[in-house]
């Protein structure tokens, strides 16, 4: 009986933790309806300045909580200035997309300031301890807890009593019509960054403080779980957010207790969906609330697409087509292997996410899907590799679509932090289930490619191999595309009202889309396990997702071309900048932020 | 596709005996030219870490190699390139490698995924991967191009075991271990031998490398009472559990793995890691002289930091490499059978280091008991903590 006040005392804990994030991001969500992926790097610089301060300035805690949210608040004004305000007459989609990016920039820049080591950054606050149950809590436990709840309840009073409080809310609810009341639309987003900033440098110092440990790798993580604990309290809700962040703790706590610790995240991810399939606007949002997303498709802004010609096309293909005649080297081949791999991706994504709006971003979960089924048909059943990997395909349209179906009612931001959250499910599922999977240690000696029992192992002939993998789909998707369905799947995505009275079946054409999708990425992930020969649950990362994200968009949105285009660059620039080395991320985030900046729509434009 | 009309067919047929006419040109390197070996590591993303640690220690060995005269006469370099440890960006590396004529041998990758990815590429084109933090059981299975001087497991986690349970006297264990092919791997081998010992094993637990909390996994690890903790951890996260256990008022006798073995466990952990105790592969006073020599010019070139035990793994590959390439010059296949032929090469793991040619992995690892006292690494005196 006394482990569980124990765990329920740690959970708190961790929860205080999550909830100095969560609350950033539930201000600026609140305001600009944008998930600020940049947060958790502030934290990230937060953590780093303060470590200046602590440990080569010596400066006082006070003092250096000021200095680090000053620091960190300038470092939020910059952001909205320059990356985010040019956005803002620009697609919804675009400043999430600059988030991303300015998260890469930070980060880099963090690490090449201060190597990747991790530092030491010492708690400035007397060492006594609290005997609490069977455990103690420290100073730094209840100033956590002071500066979360605090800034929380501040926030809640400002919001509601202040005059610019009120901009804010008002911004919040309806940006232009703000405007027209003489509200100072810039000032208010300037305030919001600024304070959601000085926060996130706070809560980042203060948890470095905490673990006596800080380094570059804890921006991605803090903003994972802020994320969760975030959307669990009601997306752009203060006080849930902190509601959310302990609710949080307590089931990873409690997971921890009941399952073991492996187990941990896969209860805060289940949370994270539970909550979101029973209650999509959060636990807290009231019923009047108006809904967080627009009615209608602004998300993803029609544009005109660039027209391109379909004998450039096939003058494109037949160029690849016979790229191997011709004195490239085996390494272009194997990044070119990698863009094609990336696109049957893409092509996944950008139906489902462009084509029918449902923006997801935990698509490398049907890659592994597609990578382990195919895998284990060849090793466990001797399927041929071929089959194997088309039984890949089906496995990752079945499966993908099944677990992403409770999420079909969901709207905008939420599809994607739904499928975010089941993508780590696919991922700790993997881990975890070892009888099938094998657990950490992988899958290796996984067979090569073949076909018609003819090992396909020179680069030249995977090349071959995966382009023509590649044009399939991406002819059937054009195909697709063109047809009553391509039409109905723009209906939905355009104004799901409308297709709805229109007697369109939401879910079925959304199952519809996320089955083929769910093949396309299935056989990706098949090729891709019999070209590494071995995988394991780390193989299709979070990382993944992200940068599949980034192709679609990048490429424009719904694009079949624009995708394939998009993962060319993107797996080729990281490739053109390795003279640059340890700079190379850094110099890829700044130029996807100015492509964001200068194109919004993506390179082709929407479909 | 469908538009290969008789054009690009005679384009092909131009364009292949160009590609024929291309290779052999740089094939024949200048004598003056540095031999120069393929590496592919993190240098940026969450491994970042460690692919700097490695470039200490191949600057280092390449310093004395210099020093040394050289390979024959030539110098001796890499060519580094990020792979950021993904599988995606390490097999494009080895494509790029294997098709240099200039590379004649390739360490690395750092993870699991990212090198055996890679694997299948350097076994077809013929050129060895020499991973020398591979300890997944299956890496150095890939191939007969692929070599390994990582600690086995199977020898590292007995001599923890014995460490814990026979000199220690540690009855009742509770294992933590990081949940990835190694943690996993080496749990294993630790449970048997620490039955084998006669040492019940109370609860093991497995965590992911991003983890920062575990006060939870500490009240499992409280209620099953254990007598001991053991660490199969990395110095960052092992830091945070000694810190942690100590917090939640944990007493126990805590025992880890040779890889917390670091300057940075000590700084990250504070007083919490004060009396843990280390099972390692050497320790700053060994008296061997690669040990002295080691220790002593890593403190000259940087600074006087302290060595960990990744710049040592980088420290010893790059002179191991070094060896095999006198024996072997410059050619891929030659390099890959002076594997088998060198012999006792001065190492700060292993001593003398001699392949295995049958598991193509160094045996013998040296065994050194430490103990965290007054914030440094020492020899452990025999004295209960």
């Amino acid at each position: 009986m006394s482990s569980w006040l124990d765990y329920t005392i740690n959970g708190l804990i961790v929860g205080n933790v999550y909830a100095l994030v969560a609350v950033g991001l539930a201000l600026i969500f609140g305001v600009s309806r944008l998930i600020n992926f940049a947060q958790g790097s502030i934290y990230l610089v937060g953590a780093y300045i303060g470590w200046v301060a602590v440990v080569q300035l010596h400066t006082p805690l006070p003092l250096t909580i000021i200095v680090v949210a000053v620091a960190a608040a300038l470092v939020g004004l910059i952001i909205e200035r320059f990356g985010l305000r040019p956005l803002q007459n620009s697609v919804r989609i675009a400043p999430l997309l600059a988030t991303i990016g300015i998260s890469f920039v930070l980060d880099q820049l963090v690490m090449l300031t201060f190597s990747p080591n991790p530092r030491a950054l010492p708690s400035q606050l007397p060492d006594v301890r609290f005997q609490v149950g069977g455990g103690t809590i420290g100073p730094l436990d209840l100033l956590i807890a002071g500066v979360g709840i605090t800034s929380a309840l501040l926030l809640f009073v400002f919001l509601r009593y202040s005059k610019l409080g009120w901009a804010i809310r008002a911004t919040a609810q309806d940006r232009d019509a703000a405007m027209q009341m003489g509200v100072d639309v810039n000032r208010v987003n300037q305030a919001v960054f600024g304070i959601a900033a000085a926060l996130g440098g706070v809560s980042g110092m203060l948890v470095g403080m905490y673990y006596n440990q800080i380094d570059t790798a804890m921006s991605l993580q803090a903003t994972l779980k802020g994320v969760v604990a975030e959307v669990v309290g009601g997306a752009g809700n203060v006080p849930g957010a902190v509601v959310g962040s302990l609710l949080l703790g307590l089931v990873e706590s409690y997971g921890v207790a009941v399952f073991g610790t492996s187990y941990r995240n896969l209860f805060a991810f289940l949370l994270l969906v539970v909550v979101l399939v029973l209650r999509p606007n959060g636990l807290f949002a009231s019923a009047r609330q108006a809904p967080p997303e627009p009615l209608t498709g602004t998300f993803i802004a029609p544009s005109r697409p660039v027209r391109i010609p379909r004998w450039a096309l096939l003058v494109a293909a037949g160029v690849f087509a016979i790229l191997p005649f011709f004195p490239v080297s085996f390494y272009v081949l194997q990044t070119l292997i990698n863009a094609w791999l990336l696109g049957m991706l893409a092509l996944s994504l950008t139906l489902v996410a462009g084509t029918i709006g449902q923006v997801s971003l935990g698509h490398a979960a049907l890659l592994a899907i597609g990578a382990y089924t195919s895998a284990l048909l060849s090793l466990n059943f001797s399927v041929p590799v071929g089959l194997a990997i088309i039984g890949g395909g089906l496995m990752s349209a079945a499966l993908g679509t099944a677990l992403i179906s409770p999420s079909f009612r969901l709207r905008g931001h939420y599809v994607s932090i739904a499928t975010l959250a089941i993508g780590e499910i696919v991922s700790l599922v993997i881990l975890n289930w070892e009888s099938v999977t094998r657990g950490p240690i992988g899958i290796s000696g996984i067979p090569p490619l073949s076909l018609f029992g003819y090992d396909l192992i020179s680069a030249t002939s995977i090349y071959w191999f995966s382009f023509s993998a590649m044009v399939v789909l991406a002819l059937l998707q054009g195909r697709l595309l063109g047809s009553h369905l391509g039409r109905s799947f723009r209906a939905i995505r355009d104004d799901d009202i409308a297709a709805r009275a229109y007697g369109l079946s939401l879910n079925r054409y959304k199952s519809l889309a996320f089955i083929f999708g769910g093949f396309a990425a299935g056989v990706s992930g098949g090729i891709a396990a019999h070209l590494y020969s071995y995988i394991n649950h780390e193989t299709f990362n979070t990382q993944q997702s992200i940068l599949a994200l980034t192709v679609v968009i990048l490429g424009g949105l719904g694009n079949v071309v624009g995708a394939i285009l998009g993962s060319v660059a993107l797996v080729g620039l990281p490739e053109v900048f390795r003279i640059a080395a340890e700079y190379r991320i850094l110099i890829y985030g700044i130029v996807l932020l100015l492509l964001v900046r200068f194109r919004p729509q993506g390179l082709l434009g929407t479909i | 596709m469908s538009n290969i009309d008789r054009r690009t067919l005679v384009k092909c047929s131009l364009a292949t005996m160009m590609a024929g006419a291309a290779f052999p040109r740089g094939a024949f390197a200048q004598p003056s030219e540095p031999i120069l070996l393929g590496v592919s590591g993190p240098l940026t993303g969450p491994n970042a870490q460690y692919g700097t640690q490695w470039k200490q220690g191949f600057d280092l060995a390449l310093d004395e190699i210099l020093a040394a005269g050289g390979i024959n006469g030539r110098k001796l370099a890499y060519n580094f390139e990020d792979s950021q440890s993904d599988p995606r960006q390490s097999v494009a590396i080895a494509q790029k490698f294997v098709s240099d004529p200039r590379i004649v041998m390739e360490l690395g990758d750092f993870s699991s995924p990212a090198s055996m990815a890679a694997s299948p590429i350097y076994q077809r084109a013929g050129l060895v991967q020499f991973g020398f933090t591979n300890s997944h059981p299956d890496f150095t299975k890939g191939g007969d191009f692929m070599w390994s001087t990582s600690v086995s497991q199977a020898d590292e986690q007995p001599l923890l075991a014995s460490y814990a349970v026979k000199r220690l006297g540690l009855k009742k264990l509770a294992v933590l271990h990081l949940n990835t092919d190694w943690g996993r791997t080496s749990r294993d081998y630790f449970v048997n031998a620490a039955k084998e010992y006669g040492a019940e094993i109370a609860v093991t637990e497995g965590y992911i490398a991003e983890e920062r909390d575990f006060r939870s996994t500490l009240v499992r690890v409280r209620d099953a009472s254990p007598d001991g903790l053991i660490l199969i951890s990395y110095y960052s996260d092992g830091a945070l559990i000694a810190r942690q256990a100590r917090q939640v008022g944990l007493k126990q006798v805590i025992c880890a793995a040779s890889s917390v073995y670091s300057p940075k466990f000590l700084e990250l952990g504070g007083d919490a890691v004060e009396d843990v105790h280390v099972g390692t592969r050497y320790f700053p006073e060994d008296p061997r002289p690669e040990v002295q020599k080691f220790i002593a010019g890593f403190k000259k070139k940087y600074n006087g930091q302290e060595p960990d035990a990744f710049n040592a793994y980088a420290y010893d590959a790059m002179n191991m490499a070094a060896a095999v390439v006198k024996i072997g010059g410059t050619d891929r296949r030659a390099i890959r059978e002076a594997f088998t032929k060198v012999r006792d090469v001065p190492s700060v793991i292993f001593g003398a280091a001699t392949f295995d040619a049958a598991s193509r992995r160094v045996k013998g690892a040296m065994n050194a008991e430490l103990v965290v006292r007054k914030g440094q690494f020492a020899l452990w005196d025999g004295k209960p903590t």
